[in-house]
């Protein structure tokens, strides 16, 4: 029962991650961020972990997810950003090293899993723990992919979240049955989901003040140019203001 | 009364304290910061001294929840070198501050990250667990990018950004390292792990990841892009404490790591050599080609960190002499580049701050008015080139030595290669000294940008009101081919003028204490060359095991 | 207390350089006196230390850097001879110096470094092993760059440039075989010469190979050819410094680098024994000739002189490569003649320079009439360079050519033979403009008008330093049996030192 349960969540969390980054809709994608955290509460409930969830649920789905949400629509002094993400994707080899690493991390994790898990790992998991660690490993491939083919930094912070979530579901999962550790697995857990936050109120309001400063949502200055160019109003400063009154 | 735990916990947390008492009232004078910061390097030392009795370890139970520490010579002299820079960092601010006019609530805001920064620093140094070091490396890594973002500037804000994304993303490669090795061995204290053996490839592979979170926060080539924007446009105070001490801890926790998990792991260490020498190289050149101060400066941080790397090779499977000259002259190395980064990054403020512009040809004609400041960079210079008399010469020597003692001729080539390399750049910006007349060009004396006030980050992040940008709906919706022509608060590039400003052609001298603290740094890096026996004394045997309670 | 005297000589241009550096630019007098005392005191001690050493003292001082590895100074009576030559050179040269540079800007960073440079030469000169030599002989090249680039005009830096690149790479070969000679050997201290040649049957291959890495470290300050580039460009520095570089302090840092690395590390008889004195004499051969006639092509009296130097300090290499006592005294012998004449010579062609604004050979007409004192003195240095007596440079040749005698290599004297003539020929040639030509009439090349008759023919600053060295070199020569001239002190060395063989 509680394997068929923890399926259904393995599924959603892919699901909703993956709506949380393919989303171009920049509101929604945060929504989906937001349900996203919640699963991940839920799941942590079913790892055992009771105040896990409740901190997931508040430092994860509550302040991150809000405080993200309130980057494109709250009500402070700084213009607000453009609803939707209209930067290009990076071109799909343009830079290689990236491409490498991201590989290297994907693949090292799963060599890692099938040496750890031993002939296990590649039948369909039996435990909970097993499977929702499992299932950590394409929520990072996700995150990773979203991180370093995406240009706008509200997704790629989402990114970054996503991925840090699937690296905690592993963690959480690989390391729940031994239970010599639980208590430490738990505080780092809690520490990655504090500087998760950390970073992602920092990342959102320096995007906030640089949006307003330059008019830029992504780090490279050149390429915001070329998009004004191009794609016409979607980037100028303070038209995300207009179109949410 | 002989050294406790409380003691070094006061030490730890007193930085902190100390920052938050800042924030709220931010000092204005530096004699004040002096009075008050000078216990600090004091005590270290006092707890340097106190460890002629043996290492002290142990274990703090938070609840259910074990951390182990450990505080032995080498975390005890690292202890000192973050007092005594973070002293001189602070020192430097308080007349920074006034010859620059910062803003106000930017100013107030570096005293609890640097706060921030030494308690995280000094978590790493005495951590004995990977609990403790993640939560160290994660404080340092958050507060030095609050540290970056200070100026507020365009420049330094999307720095920042790529700076913290890249540091988030490390520590993510880092904490997934961990938990393969959570899953394989079930514990975290550095102890434990050494007796960890099986099996072998997740250790491997953990370790892989680990290392590769690290070569991100430590900048070592190919993961070095962050470095140089994040310098470019950071305050100098700043940009000094980073270059000297936040790069280097990450560095740090690379060593303990590969000693405690790997020690033998031969390939593992050479390749991680091959990156030292490729980043000596890179950024040998790219320092050589800087057009900007600060960028030259912070390049050669590459290089140098590309030095360090050659530990693990010479440190990996050597016999006992050629491991224990290896581990001194990194020692050394870290040291004596850490006082000499941080008085040649202040020297090249106080350079940039008193011609008012970045760029290497406008340093010409300075030398009569800015004798100090050049004095300074002069001899911080001879710390990074590895000419004697400096820490940096000393290492060199013995990394030499070690290197030709194993017989792993290749690291003698990138030391040789390395430091033709560092001639070249630094001999780059000492020629401009030499020049008696100014850059060409602009009669009348340009602005001094440093003398505009500086809007910093801080009242921002307060939400202290700011003029909306007059961007009404209507004919601006056409995008702004120039975003910076828009109005608002102008975002006043730190010390550098656009690129086609000329500087002012009379240099205004800078602080006389901003100058001394620079000299007194580059001189601790020229004595720490001839008096390296006493700190090498006091270090712990290349043999020892990591030390900590199981 | 035998540690103290070392130090304190070192300290004394040491301090000095610090102080000049802390005071304001505009205390001229402060600093002069500061110089002329630092300089005097500086001889005291060394003739003091001098005089310890014939009574048997022994004076050493030693701080361990890391283990295994001290720095040591130690004084010896090779050490002495040539920290008595660059304290007593750097007496002169100093004077020379604050009138020289008299009202000219820098002239704080000027003196400052001028005294770093000289306690550099001073370390290299105390040194007790080769680690404490390479940190002096490093100080040196990193203290004569601000000289070198001191005019800061476009040629001077690229000059100083040059010299870096010739001389910073060339401590890097010298760092790398250092380290390498330590780690077959271990920490070596001068005179340890069995050390080395214990090794000898083991590693025969690697020691002669870094016998000749150090040798081109060593080479390229003391000009050898091909590593002389530099020092020709480096003449468009200030003439104290060009009679620094090539006197007193650089060209003798290699060249007693030299010395050190035969004598006192490999030892003169394991040095033969791996054959590595042919080459050593071969390339100090070339150098002469080929000095010579480069000296002779030069149409400009710096660059001329600067060819000679690059000739004559290669007599000191030779006769460190003639193997026997009589080819080490001329070597010892010739590298305090070589300086006391070759000082004179830049400071006369700086006082033509600063009088006349004479720079080319062809403007020296009829100077000896202008300038009778300084082109006695420059004359006196000529001759000596050719080698006619009494002037001291005709007892470094006949020694050099007993000393091949010693050696049997005779050929060599053909080579000494041939230079005495190349030095006649483009030093004579200046004397015969100096006193046998008509100087300019008035109008175009005219010299500016000339003093007021009861002075003297320029600044006495810049004219006595010029003709103490002059008869320095003059009363050298005549009473060179004399105790304490240069040539009884290179005996008394040889005599000392190498008894053993």
């Amino acid at each position: 029962m509680a394997l068929a349960a923890a399926w259904g969540l393995a599924g959603l969390l892919l699901l909703l991650a993956g709506l949380s980054l393919f989303q171009r809709d920049l509101w929604r994608a945060c929504e989906a961020f937001v349900a996203f955290a919640l699963l991940m509460a839920l799941a942590w409930l079913l790892l055992g972990a009771p105040w896990l969830a409740l901190a997931e649920t508040l430092l994860g789905a509550l302040l991150t997810g809000g405080s993200l949400l309130w980057t494109l629509r709250g009500r402070g002094a700084l213009p607000r950003l453009a609803p939707v993400d209209e930067t290009a994707r990076r071109a799909r080899f343009s830079a290689p090293l990236r491409w490498l690493l991201i590989l290297g991390w994907l693949g090292l994790t799963g060599l890692a899993l099938v040496w750890l898990l031993g002939p296990e790992a590649l039948t369909p998991p039996r435990s909970t723990s097993t499977l929702l660690a499992a299932t950590g490993v394409p929520i990072m491939g996700l995150g990773l992919w979203a991180f370093a083919a995406q240009r706008h930094l509200l997704r790629r912070l989402l990114a970054f979240n996503l991925l840090g979530s699937g690296v905690f579901l592993l963690l959480g999962g690989l390391a729940a049955p031994a239970a010599a550790a639980t208590a430490e697995v738990r505080a780092l857990i809690l520490i990655g989901l504090m500087i998760a936050l950390l970073g992602s109120v920092l990342g959102a309001a320096l995007l906030l003040r640089l949006h307003a400063q330059a008019g830029q949502v992504t780090l490279n200055p050149l390429f915001k140019a070329r998009s004004n160019a191009g794609s016409g109003s979607g980037m100028a400063p303070g038209s995300g203001m207009i179109s949410t009154r | 009364m002989s050294a406790t735990p409380f003691h070094l916990l006061w030490l730890l947390g007193a930085p902190l304290a100390l920052g938050l008492l800042a924030w709220v009232r931010p000092p204005r004078h530096s004699g004040l910061v002096l009075l008050v910061g000078l216990p600090l390097p004091l005590v270290a030392v006092w707890l340097l001294l106190g460890l002629e009795k043996g290492p002290m370890a142990g274990r703090l139970a938070l609840g259910p929840l074990m951390l182990h520490w450990r505080f032995d010579g080498l975390a005890a002299l690292l202890l000192l070198l973050t007092q005594l820079l973070l002293l001189a960092s602070a020192l430097y601010a308080t007349d920074y501050a006034r010859a620059t006019r910062l803003g106000r609530h930017a100013y107030a805001g570096l005293w609890p990250l640097l706060g921030g920064l030494a308690l995280g620093l000094g978590l790493i140094w005495i951590a004995a667990d990977l609990l403790l070091l993640y939560a160290g490396l994660e404080l340092m890594g958050l507060c030095a990018v609050g540290l970056m973002l200070l100026p507020g500037s365009n420049a330094a804000l999307s720095a920042g950004l790529r700076y913290l994304l890249f540091a988030l993303v490390g520590s993510l490669a880092w904490l997934l390292g961990i938990a393969l090795l959570l899953g394989a061995g079930g514990r975290l204290d550095l102890a434990g792990l050494a007796a960890l053996t099986e099996p072998e490839p997740v250790i491997r592979i953990a370790l892989a990841l680990l290392t590769s979170g690290l070569l991100l926060k430590a900048a070592i080539f190919p993961l070095h892009s962050w470095l140089a924007p994040v310098h470019g446009s950071a305050w100098t105070p700043v940009s000094a404490i980073h270059g000297a001490l936040v790069v280097k801890a990450a560095f740090f926790i690379l060593l303990l790591l590969w000693r405690a998990l790997l020690p033998k792991a031969i390939a593992g260490a050479w390749a991680l050599g091959a990156l030292g020498s490729l980043a000596v190289l890179w950024g040998g050149l790219q320092a050589a080609r800087a057009a900007g101060l600060k960028q030259l400066v912070a390049w050669s941080t590459v290089g140098q960190l590309g030095y360090l790397m050659l530990a693990f090779p010479l440190l990996a499977g050597t016999g006992a002499d050629v491991a224990t000259m290896a581990w001194q002259a990194t020692w050394l190395q870290l040291g004596g580049h850490a006082l000499a980064k941080a008085a040649l990054f202040m020297a090249a403020g106080n350079l940039v701050l008193a011609t008012g512009a970045d760029r290497l040809t406008a340093l010409t004609g300075t030398s009569r008015r800015l004798p100090l400041a050049w004095m300074t960079f002069g001899l911080a210079a001879v710390t990074l080139m590895g000419l004697p008399p400096s820490a940096g010469f000393t290492a060199k020597w013995l990394w030499l030595q070690a290197a030709l003692t194993a017989g792993q001729w290749p690291w003698v080539v990138v030391l040789a290669l390395g430091t033709l390399l560092s001639a070249i750049y630094v001999f780059r910006v000492l020629r401009c000294a030499f020049v008696e007349t100014g850059p060409e060009g602009d009669p009348e004396p340009a602005l001094k940008p440093a003398l505009k006030p500086e809007p910093g980050l801080g009242p921002a992040l307060k939400q202290e009101p700011r003029p909306k940008p007059e961007l009404k709906p209507g004919p601006e919706l056409k995008p702004g081919p120039k975003p910076e022509l828009k109005p608002g608060p102008k975002p006043a590039p730190e010390l550098r003028p656009a690129s086609g400003q000329k500087p002012a052609l009379e240099p205004r001298r800078p602080p006389l204490g901003m100058e001394l603290v620079a000299l007194a740094l580059a001189l601790a890096a020229l004595a720490l060359g001839l008096a390296a026996a006493w700190p090498l004394a006091l270090l712990p045997a290349v043999a020892s095991p990591p030390a900590g309670v199981r | 207390m035998s540690a103290l005297l070392p130090l304190a000589t070192l300290a004394s241009s040491l301090l000095t350089a610090v102080v000049i550096f802390l005071l304001p630019e505009l205390a001229v007098r402060t600093r002069t006196a500061l110089n002329l005392a630092a300089a005097l005191i500086k001889l005291v001690l060394v003739i003091g230390m001098a005089w310890g050493l014939t009574r048997g003292q022994v004076y050493a001082f030693e701080l361990p850097v890391v283990e295994g590895l001290s720095m040591v100074l130690q004084v010896d009576a090779l050490g002495l001879t040539f920290a008595g030559l660059s304290s007593l050179l750097w007496l002169f040269t100093t004077i020379y110096a604050i009138g020289y540079l008299e009202g000219s800007p820098n002239r704080r960073r000027f003196f400052g470094f001028f005294s770093l440079c000289v306690a550099s030469t001073l370390g290299i000169s105390l040194a007790g092993n080769l680690f404490t030599l390479l940190i002096f002989y490093e100080l040196l090249t990193l203290s004569t760059y601000p000289l070198v680039a001191h005019r800061g005009t476009p040629q001077a830096l690229a000059a100083a440039t040059v010299y870096l690149r010739y001389t910073l790479s060339a401590g890097l070969a010298l760092m790398i075989g250092l380290v390498a000679l330590q780690v077959l050997a271990g920490d070596l201290r001068f005179g340890q010469r069995e050390v080395l040649a214990a090794l000898g049957a083991e590693h025969e291959a690697v020691l002669v190979a870094l016998f000749w890495l150090l040798l081109l470290g060593f080479g390229v300050k003391a000009a050898l050819v091909p590593l002389h580039g530099w020092l020709p460009r480096a003449m468009v520095a200030p003439a104290p410094v060009s009679a620094l570089l090539h006197a007193v302090a650089v060209v003798k840092a290699g060249a007693f680098g030299i010395i050190r690395l035969v004598y006192d590390v490999y030892g003169i008889g394991f040095s033969a024994a791996l054959g590595l004195l042919d080459g050593l004499v071969l390339i100090a051969c070339v150098t002469i000739v080929y000095g010579s006639l480069r000296a002779l092509t030069q149409q400009e009296l710096k660059p001329r002189l600067a060819f000679s130097t690059v000739s004559q300090v290669s007599y000191i290499v030779l006769g460190i490569g003639l193997f026997g006592p009589l080819g080490t005294i001329a070597a010892l012998a010739h590298l305090l003649h070589q300086g006391l004449m070759k000082v004179t010579l830049f400071f006369c062609a700086g006082n033509y320079a600063e009088e006349l604004g004479i720079h080319r050979i062809d403007e020296l007409d009829g100077v000896g009439r202008r300038m009778p004192l300084s082109s006695l003195a420059f004359t006196i240095g000529a001759l000596g360079m050719i080698g006619m007596p009494p002037v001291v440079g005709f007892i470094s040749k006949w020694m050099l050519g007993m000393g091949a005698v010693q050696a049997e290599r005779p050929w060599v004297i053909a080579v000494l033979v041939a230079s005495t003539l190349l030095n006649a020929a483009y030093f004579l040639p200046i004397l015969n403009r100096l006193w046998f030509r008509p100087g300019p009439g008035q109008g175009i090349g005219a010299w500016p008008a000339a003093r007021a008759p009861s002075r003297l023919e320029t600044s006495a600053w810049l004219l006595l330093p010029a003709l103490a060295t002059a008869l320095l070199s003059l009363l050298a020569g005549m009473f060179a049996g004399l105790p304490f001239s240069p040539l009884q002190w290179a005996t008394r060395v040889v005599d000392q030192t190498y008894l053993a063989l």
